[in-house]
């Protein structure tokens, strides 16, 4: 019998923790190793997920449950992989950790947020409001520690925190650390970026104010997030009732993002009944080129179709611009099934901004084809290392699970060798 | 919606593909274009809809759809088409082949789209002016002061060898609009006579709007992507009327002296030509072909320049350009190689001279020059027809 080898799983998102816990369960060592401070990838900034429309605590929490309960699972966070070689059986990684500041002894009370004089952009939300330095996403995040963002503190010359925290649990002297570990398989799992919007010249992303992602939209309705849950369009705070959703904002578009990114029109009906379960007149109104709603998603089309006050139009908007007096948000496009070019006001419009593989910016190290939109080729990968989910190509959350939990055995199998 | 019956003529979507529109086929009709398009009317906008019916074959709606023609091939339909379909370019292969369809004769218009035929096209004039220069028992290469008009071709020959390519144009471009007309009334559901129908103001009123608006091109400055088009275009358009001014007045200075006595006094030169560069008429003819030539080489630098963009364009669109630049570089060289007295040259580049002009004004209706015509025609029609009325 072969000695058992550990497996890496890089990338700490829904995939990840997927494809780290099934391995582990089966009875191998697992080193996980997650980019920003916290677990839970982008699942944990949406409101709800689909198939079944939970919080994303649910189906989450049970899997931090099950890496804490277990002795075999290694994590860590601010952890980027930088140098991989070998073969299959036998990889040497090269793990390079950043300091978090903040150790274990952190019981997570905020005093050190709230002596922190730095504000930044709170990345968690995708830019709607602002945090501290030290900070934590939310109250549900996993590891339940604070983090001081290493770019914005102004370090030991400020030490606010430092003296406000009563648990000994700041060290401004945390340097880099590199870990090399040495494992039989490895699994990437880095996921997704959202498209960044301001390249919609067209479409009004990062110019007016009310037109938002897709992704921000989740920000606005969860619960834990800037507005508590309250859907409030950013340029006032006014609640957004009347909202257009824009779709193909990116995708299926040569300029932009080639491909259709699976996800988006299923994630603007869902968005269409946040606002519609939120305030009781509302309207959403979705623009589309066609409507793609893989499986059986289909049949929560007909759900939202339902909805009177939800309207689909055929024809993609091209041109947003923004009301000066009212900041209402003009959108334009033609009504094919009319044969008329339309303006129309909202209070609010959301882009269904496509999935960008975070291969396409950040390349993992080591001999990784990648398509040109920067997918992981899979074909090309070595034998030992497998990507996961939406490195593959733009995929929903119950996929990427299965694909996970596909690949945990295939990683069991490369571990043994 | 009624019931409708389609039928998909298959070969003329290979034929728009020919044409030059070979990403029709790429369009998923997601109507960016049409809303981003600034010259499309706002009720039934394009160009996505004439986008499916190229995909379909639709040849009648095409041909019959004035809005083929109210497309300036802005390009900024193609520049935001998520598919590379280059709504623009397949406009432009349609407008091509509308060219086609209503020129009379029909063989003519597909030789001028030929590059095959080329040679016969050019053979035409080449022949009638060495024949016209034999008749006259010229020399190719006549010796002395360079005189075009009396040791080369005499005016007398030169008037029936144009006015007879003129009449041929205008006969063929009224057989053409005549078609054209008829079409697009016939699909708008109006009568065919327009004075038989109640208009929004008088025919002759419309008209006198859409020169206008070409005469300030109005409608092609909304371009975005290709902005710069609109003015070289005015240049070329203003260097034509320009030079047709100039060719007025000289046929004024001529027969006004031989049949009416009139004779040179001050700067105005009446009698044959050659002219002083100082008389009046001289001045606007260099003007305007200067401008000519400053408008045509922008318009091919501008091609190029937004090949990707906008398409490289079809031998359709090359020739007609091909074919002003030769009238303006020859017609600037002769003047030029007659003042230097360079005799050997200024004959032959005389002569292709002739021929370029001869070869835009006797093929007119069947080469890209037909788009004057045709776009105006559309351009009335679509005003008289409440097309557009509405101002986005």
């Amino acid at each position: 019998m072969a000695e058992n080898k550990k497996v890496l799983v890089v990338g700490g998102g829904f995939s990840g923790l997927t494809a780290a816990i099934e391995t582990a369960e089966a009875g191998f060592e697992v080193i996980i190793v997650e980019k920003t401070p916290f677990f839970g990838g982008r699942v944990t900034q949406l409101n709800k997920y689909f198939p079944k429309l939970c919080p994303p605590n649910c189906g989450l929490e049970m899997n931090y449950k099950r890496i804490k309960n277990r002795g075999d699972i290694t994590f860590y966070t601010l952890t980027e992989v930088e140098k991989i070689s070998g073969q299959e059986g036998s990889y040497d990684v090269t793990l390079r950790m950043s300091p978090r500041f903040v150790n274990d002894k952190c019981v997570g009370c905020n005093a050190c947020a709230e002596a922190c004089p730095v504000e930044m952009s709170n990345e968690f939300n995708f830019g709607l409001n602002k945090t501290k330095a030290a900070y934590i996403t939310h109250n549900q995040a996993f590891p339940f520690l604070y983090a001081i963002d290493g770019k914005n503190c102004k370090g030991e010359s400020c030490a606010k925190c430092a003296a406000a925290c009563k648990y000994d649990a700041i060290d401004l002297n945390m340097k880099p650390q590199t870990i090399n570990v040495n494992v039989g398989a490895i699994v990437l799992a880095t996921g997704w970026d959202v498209y960044d919007i301001s390249k919609l010249d067209n479409l009004g992303g990062g110019k007016v104010a009310n037109v938002i992602s897709n992704m921000q939209m989740e920000r606005l309705a969860s619960p834990n997030g800037p507005t508590g849950g309250k859907i409030l369009r950013p340029s006032d705070n006014k609640p957004a009732r009347n909202i257009a959703f824009v779709q193909c904002a990116g995708s299926r578009d040569e300029n932009h993002l080639p491909y259709c990114s699976y996800i988006c029109c299923m994630a603007s009906m869902k968005q269409a009944t946040y606002v519609r379960e939120q305030y009781k007149d509302s309207k959403a109104s979705i623009f589309y080129i066609d409507l793609r709603t893989p499986g059986r998603y289909e049949q929560f089309y007909w759900k939202v179709k339902d909805d009177p006050n939800v309207t689909f139009t055929k024809g993609k908007v091209a041109n947003i611009i923004e009301d000066p007096e009212t900041k209402d948000v003009i959108v334009e496009a033609e009504d094919i099934m009319a044969g008329k070019k339309i303006k129309m006001k909202f209070d609010m419009v959301v882009l269904a901004a496509g999935m960008v593989p975070s291969t396409k910016t950040a390349k993992i190290p080591g001999d990784i084809t990648y398509t040109p939109d920067g997918f992981v080729a899979a074909a090309s990968l070595k034998k030992g290392i497998y990507a996961v989910g939406t490195l593959k190509s733009p995929v929903d959350v119950a996929r990427s699970v299965q694909d996970a939990t596909g690949v945990a055995i295939k990683s069991i199998q490369s571990a043994r060798r | 919606m009624a019931e409708q019956i389609i039928k998909p003529d298959v070969n003329f979507i290979n034929d728009i593909i020919a044409a030059g529109g070979e990403s029709v086929k790429k369009c998923f009709q997601c109507a960016t274009c049409s809303v981003v398009c600034n010259v499309t009317p706002e009720d039934n906008p394009f160009p996505r809809k004439e986008m499916i019916n190229a995909q379909w074959g639709l040849k009648d709606r095409l041909f019959s759809n004035p809005d083929v023609w109210l497309c300036h091939q802005c390009s900024d339909c193609t520049a935001y088409c998520p598919r590379g379909a280059k709504p623009g370019e397949v406009l432009n292969a349609v407008r091509k082949l509308s060219i086609q369809h209503y020129a009379t004769p029909g063989f003519l218009a597909k030789a001028v789209a030929s590059p095959k035929a080329l040679i016969g096209l050019l053979a035409v004039p080449v022949i009638i002016f060495i024949i016209a220069i034999m008749m006259q028992g010229h020399s190719f290469f006549p010796e002395g002061e360079i005189i075009y008009a009396e040791k080369f071709m005499k005016v007398p020959y030169i008037d029936v060898i144009f006015s007879a390519a003129a009449l041929f144009a205008v006969f063929g471009f009224i057989m053409g609009i005549s078609r054209y007309w008829k079409d697009l009334t016939r699909d708008m559901g109006v009568s065919s006579n327009p004075w038989q129908r109640k208009v929004k103001g008088p025919m002759i009123a419309i008209i006198f709007e859409t020169i206008l608006e070409f005469i300030t091109h109005k409608r092609f400055k909304k371009c975005e992507v290709t902005k710069d088009r609109a003015n070289t275009h005015l240049f070329v358009f203003f260097g034509f009327v320009g030079l047709a001014i100039t060719t007025t007045w000289a046929i004024a200075y001529l027969y006004g002296y031989e049949f009416f006595g009139i004779k040179a006094f001050s700067v105005f030169h009446f009698g044959e030509s050659p002219y002083p560069l100082y008389d009046p008429m001289k001045i606007l003819g260099n003007v305007s072909a200067l401008l000519l030539l400053a408008g045509i080489l922008q318009v091919i630098t501008n091609r190029r320049k937004n090949a990707e963009k906008a398409g490289a364009g079809s031998y359709f669109d090359w020739l007609f350009i091909g074919i002003i630049t030769s009238i303006v570089v020859t017609g600037i060289l002769s003047e030029v190689l007659r003042l230097v007295d360079v005799r050997m040259l200024a004959y032959p580049t005389y002569f292709i001279h002739l021929v370029s002009v001869f070869f835009l004004f006797a093929y007119a209706p069947f080469s890209k020059m037909a788009h004057m015509v045709y776009r105006t025609t559309a351009l009335v029609f679509a005003k008289y027809s409440g097309r557009e009325e509405k101002k986005f």
